[in-house]
């Protein structure tokens, strides 16, 4: 006996209220389902998820709706143009205000709060991932601000890319400069979580130390960090000039002023990361970048440029917990020794993250490595 | 002027031309034809493309009337309406249009291979080609971009063999300046292109085609010669799926929101000729709606279901991976709370149509405006207007459409340049001058003999020098002759000459095939002074150079043998009369709608006197009750201008409250009485438009009738305009689609309910935003633009929940908090779920019904009806508003459920056809038509209901009843003499001594030694047999050279005593070809020859021959290689079986057999 429902008005108000409203123009052809990235793993109706709150009956207790990594996929491919990111941020903001999140939802939320990072570190070490290298903080008259990812600045492995970064551009003569102390989280990911609050928060202090800084240039090495500042900071009516440490690469090696002199006789595959690609494009210019490096091999994998398969880092899935056989990142490296590549290079430190996790779990984590362009470029300049 | 020779554009020049009109025909392409030509069947009949879309390029290429310019684009158009002046460039060929025959000699040896576009590339041809067979004009083009010639100057190996000299490798560009007084543009569409998509793997995976490219693969003349095979190894494909939507109806980039209208229904039409070609072969179709909406397109989707192994899976699909080695392609799909990936052999892209890549330009070219979508804007209420006037729209420029709405756009576009130009009719249009008839009557028969060399297509075979010699031994053969190229302008001119210098009488001409080139020779007899019935073909190319190549004696045999049978033929062949009717310019339309009113006013418009019958005291139809359509336009207000138009017209007379008594006549010649007002009148007329229009079915479920909440979707609108308070301050309203549509008892789709519900539901969003509106449904057809108002809807907060069939919504009344309310339970699919909806109001989208009086109207003016009831057209693609009754048109919702503007559109065609009739002064019937001897009819009336088109009647004459033809009905098929038990019918031109003469000279009676050589006789009608035949030959199929063949027009004409004769020959095998059952160019003619074959073989088992010496096959046009197969096959089977042997007895039995029928009448 199937149960029977009935539209809920409210929930449905609600839903249209909090940015879900585009559920309207879902005509339930099931495309969403075919390239969601988790039937690749176990059943995930995303098409269903839709319906359901369409009928206001959506079930904000479950995991469902944090299931979603926000990779794009179903937007990119919604012939009728459901912004289903939206609708699920929508019941993940409703479920927030009923207080009813996963537990380490909770514990990022806290860090954020009192230590304007996710990840549990203290507020006055933000700077210290530039001690001792030949970093200076940002004044007024510097060209660049360099924000990097809290992820960089508090995990030991992904540090190495703020590093690297530093380095080239040191290299390069680029003139840039941080902050520390007094930057905090983008706010992508905990506005992705339903935080809608805490999100304006983080975003308005940002915007208030960058104004007061004189920003006017920020190079940033996550595209979640790229995706917020580009596309929703301009709702608080600024305008910064965002760049992602691959469009400046690019230019830097067309305009001469970074050179790469060693060789690098690997296989490599690159792996675009979802927000980077799928959700702003850019998937030309980190080839680019590889490409030039002598005697690297550069080979794709089976997904590829906006077709690429998500590492499930996305959409605050990071600060999540995925049992072993649902990890998307697993997925991943088996396509890229598919491909024949010793390494997977990649811009983006959360599928580092989760990359370096699934390389472990391998039978012999020796097979590939995992690296962020920037780790490889340190090493041919 | 028409630009663009497609379907539409060639409706529209041979419906301008034949009512009075000079017409240039502007095609891009070398050819005329579009992309119809391209197609292998048609649906939802499956009737062969090129079949039925051939003859009309003869018809435009013959017309005296039309000049087609091809490979010729449109500069410029300046002046106005009435006064155009259009600069064209024509692209240079590279061949003297004039000289080149067609041959194809010099495709044969140019070296260089290149993508056949007209194959979309899925096989080769030469830098010099023609565009495919059948093109008209058959003229051979260079591409300038590959031959070898324009790249280095070295190559010249096509001139050299061009026995024309027709090469010309210094040809310009050419620019002309015409002066037209209207242009219809018909420019057509393009297919989308998936490589917009990657996602789809279209240019990655080697097994993905495009829908186009299938329709490729299936036909005969494809590039796999009609073997479904995939591209990728040349393997038949077992495991099949076809994607729908692949450009359509999505709003992400490089894709287009409105729906492509035809995909359903091609895919399922693709479905069903695959499994036709491989009948294990698994076919998936995956979609979201499937639209079958047209006529008879939801029963041809219910067939498809019904097939074994085809599914129809409701989700869009990804693509998954190509597997390496075998190269099949993965599909996701959603089905049942999971997603599956599944592997097929072959995935087919639904690509929809887009307008045609250059629309920006064309647009500005000709001054018009373009819609949101880049198709042509239209007017809201007549389809064929553009912005600028003078210039009309027509085909799928105007937005996505199917064949026959191509065709009805195309005659509409061109009653509307009629309507401007109607003070000009006949001034440019002219008709040949012929000297005048000598009476041969009285002359000893004087054959002359052509034979011809076709260059070196028949030379190199045929020894045409000893088969000249050999057909001037032949009796009754005064002249000989042979020449290079028969149809050659100055060849053509010396047979005139050689006819009136020798005298001849009968003029046989040993070529190609009649199907193109007989009227051009029987042209050339006129022009010589002698009727043009005493002529014959002996098709010597076709039939033999081209199929028997390798085997030149036995080539030359058969030429010798088809010379033979032709003189024969043309010995008793007598001159006919074509007969003349006057025609009264009157017409009548029955039905006061939208669709009757405007034909009425159209008609008027170009200077005939028109009677317009209203059976109720208002005119305006079902309109009266329609007040806005879903583009947001002001129903009421045009119609009322449409009354007012008619009502004003002096040529106009309205009969309101009146009703049809009687009506008879015929084309032309119509006479119909009407009560009016009480009394009766006579009203003579030269051509009836039946626009009866539908009605709205009153359903007996849904508490219907017993809820007072319940109403009908035209009453909801009439509400909503009312302002009733009840319908537009409901807190929620429901509509429930397909209310006695879509169900066994009544299978059609009724077409207009989705756009009309989604109309109220945005009206009434409009009028009430915080309405809750749900819309229960099967499938959402709002085809074409349409589909954005279905968007428009959700998004503006209409729910749209679906059901299916098995599980109808339950709906109940209950009491709700203020008063009683409805709930209605559906189970939602993807929830899976029952959902309970409460509303207050419901209305029901019920079936469209033909209307009441359409029986009456059916018997009255002999129109047949479909089994849904609807007025039957005379061919679903190509005659979409002609009747089975020559001179009787149809339109409106008479013929189909269809909006406010496809009804007008409709009527503007239906005019226009009535216009071609009218606008002469007389009519023509041919003189090939059955002749009654009065004397031999015994008025048993089998003839009466073996003929398809009441042509023949019975009357009381004072030797009892006797069978009567009327000869403009008839139309030559000639299946009512094959029933004549007493042989008093005869057909002319294909009477019994003719087709006897040929049988009887069919085979050299001087006896052969050696090995057996089985002598077959095929029977060929002309539209299907004989055409595939002529396919066999020009693709070059190489078959037994046992078979001779004679053309009949239709097989059902194939008389067992031809059968009885021919054995009396010692011939050892009889084939008979006929259509499809299904496709046959006489209604259902060739029924009949099934129940004479089967009859007949029981005869020959009577008299102790074997009944396998008959055989019958169904071959259509372009199935050369079946036809082929078949000799191939029967000779082999004959073979084995030794020749026939006829003792005295059976001898003695078959001449009794033959002469049976006639003796007992005696």
């Amino acid at each position: 006996m199937v149960d029977s429902v009935t539209p809920l008005k409210e929930a449905i108000d609600a839903i249209f209220e909090s940015g879900g409203k585009s559920i309207e123009l879902c005509y339930q052809c099931g495309l969403c389902n075919t390239v969601c990235p988790w039937n690749l793993v176990k059943d995930f109706m995303v098409r269903k998820v839709v319906r359901e709150a369409r009928f206001g009956v959506s079930e904000i207790e479950g995991e469902g709706i944090w299931q979603c990594a926000a990779c794009g996929n179903c937007v990119a491919r919604c012939p009728r143009g459901v912004k289903i990111i939206d609708v699920v941020v929508a019941l993940r903001k409703i479920a927030s205000e009923y207080n009813i999140l996963p537990k380490t939802i909770r514990v990022a939320r806290g860090s954020l709060s009192g230590e304007g990072n996710p990840w549990g570190g203290r507020r006055e070490e933000r700077g210290n991932w530039a001690d001792g290298l030949p970093v200076k903080s940002f004044t007024e008259n510097t060209e660049f601000l360099y924000f990097p990812c809290c992820t960089q600045i508090y995990d030991h492995r992904t540090r190495k890319i703020a590093v690297a970064t530093a380095n080239i551009l040191k290299k390069a003569g680029v003139d840039f400069g941080i902050i520390g102390p007094e930057e905090v989280c983008c706010g992508e990911s905990i506005r992705k979580a339903g935080d809608e609050d805490l999100f304006k928060k983080l975003a308005k202090e940002n915007i208030k130390t960058f104004i007061e800084k004189g920003v006017r240039k920020i190079i940033v090495s996550s595209p979640h960090c790229y995706q917020v500042f580009k596309n929703e900071y301009p709702e608080f009516m600024v305008s910064f000039e965002i760049i992602h440490i691959s469009q400046l690469l690019i230019q830097l090696v067309n305009q001469g002023k970074l050179k790469f002199v060693k060789e690098y006789g690997k296989k490599v595959t690159y792996h675009d990361p979802c927000f980077l690609g799928r959700h702003n494009g850019i998937c030309d210019a980190p080839r680019e970048v590889l490409s030039r490096i002598p005697g690297l091999d550069l080979v794709e994998m089976a997904n590829s440029y906006r077709d690429s398969l998500c590492c499930g880092g996305g959409g605050a899935r990071i600060w999540m917990e995925t049992p072993k056989g649902e990890r998307f990142s697993d997925l991943r490296l088996g396509q890229a020794l598919e491909a024949g590549a010793s390494e997977l290079a990649t811009f983006c430190p959360y599928c580092i993250l989760n990359f370096e996790d699934s390389r472990l779990g391998l039978e012999d984590s020796n097979v590939i490595e995992i690296r962020d362009v920037t780790e490889i470029i340190q090493d041919v300049i | 002027m028409i630009v663009g020779g497609g379907i539409s554009g060639i409706q529209a020049s041979l419906d301008l031309a034949n009512s009075g009109f000079k017409v240039y025909l502007v095609d891009k392409s070398p050819a005329i034809g579009g992309h119809m030509a391209q197609f292998d069947k048609v649906f939802p009949t499956n009737d062969c493309s090129m079949c039925i879309e051939s003859p009309k390029f003869i018809e435009c290429d013959r017309h005296p009337n039309i000049e087609i310019l091809t490979y010729a684009e449109v500069n410029r158009v300046e002046g106005e309406v009435g006064n155009f002046k259009v600069t064209l460039t024509k692209k240079p060929r590279y061949i003297i249009e004039n000289k080149c025959r067609g041959c194809g000699t010099c495709m044969q040896y140019c070296p260089i291979s290149i993508g056949d576009t007209y194959n979309e590339n899925l096989s080769s041809t030469k830098a010099i080609h023609i565009y495919f067979s059948q093109a008209v004009p058959l003229l051979a083009y260079i591409d300038p971009g590959t031959c070898l010639y324009f790249r280095d100057k070295k190559c010249t190996i096509c001139a050299g063999v061009c026995e024309n000299k027709a090469i010309d490798f210094h040809q310009k560009e050419e620019n002309l300046e015409i002066e037209v007084g209207a242009i219809i543009l018909a420019p057509g569409y393009e297919v989308f292109d998936p490589l917009l998509r990657p996602e789809y793997g279209y240019g990655k995976m080697k097994n993905v085609v495009t829908s186009l490219e299938f329709e490729r693969i299936l036909n005969a003349d494809g590039p796999y010669r009609g073997e479904v095979v995939r591209p990728s190894d040349g393997k038949h494909p077992k495991k099949v799926a076809w994607i729908q939507c692949v450009g359509s109806r999505q709003v992400i980039p490089g894709g287009h929101s409105y729906c492509s209208a035809v995909c359903c229904m091609y895919a399922i039409k693709q479905t069903i000729l695959a499994k036709e070609h491989e009948s294990n072969l698994e076919a998936t179709i995956f979609h979201n709606d499937v639209r079958t909406y047209g006529k008879e397109f939801e029963q041809f989707y219910r067939r498809a279901k019904s097939l074994p192994g085809v599914r129809f899976m409701r989700s869009y699909v990804s693509i998954g991976r190509e597997i390496s080695g075998s190269n099949n392609v993965t599909v996701k799909y959603s089905a049942n709370g999971s997603v599956k990936e599944e592997e097929f052999d072959l995935v087919v892209l639904s690509v929809g149509l887009t307008p045609p890549k250059e629309r920006e330009k064309l647009a500005a070219k000709f001054g018009i405006d373009l819609n949101a979508h880049g198709f042509c804007q239209s007017n809201s209420f007549n389809l064929m207007e553009t912005s600028r006037p003078g210039i009309f729209v027509s085909g799928a420029f105007g937005g996505p459409k199917d064949i026959p709405e191509s065709v009805v756009t195309g005659s509409s576009g061109a009653v509307l340049c009629g309507e401007i130009l109607s003070g000009r009719r006949g001034k440019l249009a002219r008709e040949k001058e012929y000297p005048p008839e000598r009476d041969i009557s009285a002359e000893e028969p004087r054959v002359g003999v052509f034979v011809c060399h076709c260059g070196t297509n028949i030379g190199s075979v045929i020894d045409v020098p000893s088969v000249a010699q050999y057909a001037s031994t032949l009796e009754n053969v005064v002249h000989t002759e042979e020449v290079l190229f028969a149809c050659s302008a100055d060849s053509v001119k010396h047979i005139a000459e050689t006819i009136r210098e020798k005298g001849l009488n009968r003029v046989v001409v040993a070529a190609c095939t009649p199907r193109t080139h007989e009227p051009l020779f029987q042209d050339t007899l006129r022009e010589a002074g002698i009727n043009k019935y005493v002529f014959v073909m002996a098709n010597i190319r076709e039939h033999s150079s081209w199929v028997h190549s390798r085997e030149k004696k036995k080539a030359t045999q058969k030429a010798n043998d088809k010379i033979r049978m032709s003189v024969a033929r043309a010995i008793k062949l007598r001159p006919l009369k074509e007969i003349e009717l006057p025609v009264n310019k009157k017409g009548l339309v029955v039905g006061g709608g939208v669709a009757g009113m405007t034909s009425a006013l159209n008609l008027a418009k170009q200077g005939f006197e028109v009677h317009l019958l209203e059976k109720n005291k208002d005119l305006g139809g079902i309109t009266r009750r329609i007040h806005y359509t879903l583009e947001g336009k002001d129903v009421q207000v045009y119609l009322n201008d449409l009354i007012h138009s008619v009502y004003i017209n002096p040529l106009i007379h309205v009969y309101t409250g009146s009703s049809v008594i009687e009506s008879s006549g015929y084309v032309g010649n119509f006479a119909t009485k009407v009560m009016h007002h009480g009394k009766e009148k006579r009203i003579q007329h030269g051509t009836t438009i039946v626009a009866t229009g539908a009605e709205e079915h009153k359903p007996d479920q849904y508490l219907y009738g017993k809820n007072d909440n319940v109403l009908t979707l035209l009453e909801l609108e009439e509400s909503i305009v009312r302002g009733d308070e009840k319908i537009i301050n409901s807190e929620s309203l429901a509509i429930i689609l397909c209310v006695g549509s879509r169900e066994d008892n009544r299978p059609y789709c009724s077409r207009v309910c989705c756009g009309q519900a989604i109309k109220s539901a945005l009206r009434l969003k409009e009028i009430n935003p915080g309405m809750d509106i749900y819309i229960f449904y099967r499938d959402i057809r709002t085809y074409s633009f349409k589909e954005d108002y279905y968007r428009e809807a959700t998004g503006k907060g209409v729910v749209f929940i679906r059901y299916d069939l098995d599980e109808k919504p339950l709906v109940e009344a209950v009491k709700g908090n203020n008063g009683q309310i409805l709930n209605i339970t559906v189970t939602d699919p993807v929830l899976e779920k029952k959902v309970v909806i409460e509303a207050d109001a419901l209305a029901l989208a019920t079936a469209v019904v033909p209307s009441a009086q359409s029986e009456e109207i059916s018997r009255l003016f002999k129109v047949p009806l479909s089994q849904d009831g609807f007025f039957l057209e005379a061919h679903m693609k190509l005659r979409p508003v002609d009747s089975a009754t020559e001179g009787v048109f149809l339109c409106g919702t008479a013929h189909f459920p269809k909006h406010i503007d496809e009804a007008a559109g409709q009527a503007y065609a239906a005019a226009g056809r009535a216009c071609t009739i009218l606008a002469q002064n007389t009519i023509k019937s041919s003189g090939a038509i059955c002749e009654i001897n009065e004397v031999n009819c015994s008025g048993c009336g089998l003839c009466i209901k073996a003929c398809q088109y009441g042509a023949v009647d019975l009357q009381e004459t004072p030797d009892g009843r006797k069978a009567r033809v009327t000869p403009a009905v008839c139309q030559g098929c000639g299946a009512c003499a094959s029933v004549c038990p007493t042989a008093a019918i005869s057909i002319n031109h294909f009477d019994d001594s003719q087709i006897m003469a040929e049988i009887d000279s069919a085979y050299s009676p001087t006896v052969k030694k050696g090995q057996f050589e089985p002598k077959i006789l095929a029977f060929l009608c002309n539209w299907c047999g004989y055409a595939g035949s002529d396919m066999a030959g020009v693709s070059r199929m190489q078959y037994a050279p046992n078979a001779r063949e004679i053309r009949v027009m239709c097989s059902s004409r194939v008389h067992p005593k031809f059968i009885m004769e021919a054995f009396l020959q010692k011939i050892d095998g009889i084939l008979v070809c006929g259509c499809h059952l299904g496709d046959c160019h006489y209604m259902k003619a060739n029924e009949q020859t099934d129940k004479m074959v089967n009859i007949t073989k029981k005869t020959l088992e009577k008299i102790g021959i074997n009944p396998e010496r008959l055989r019958q096959e169904y071959i259509s046009a372009a199935e050369g290689a079946k036809y082929a197969e078949a000799v191939n096959n029967f000779t082999r089977y004959l073979t084995k079986l030794g020749p026939v042997q006829i003792n005295e007895e059976q001898e003695r039995k078959l001449i009794e057999y033959k002469l049976k029928k006639l003796q007992k009448k005696k």
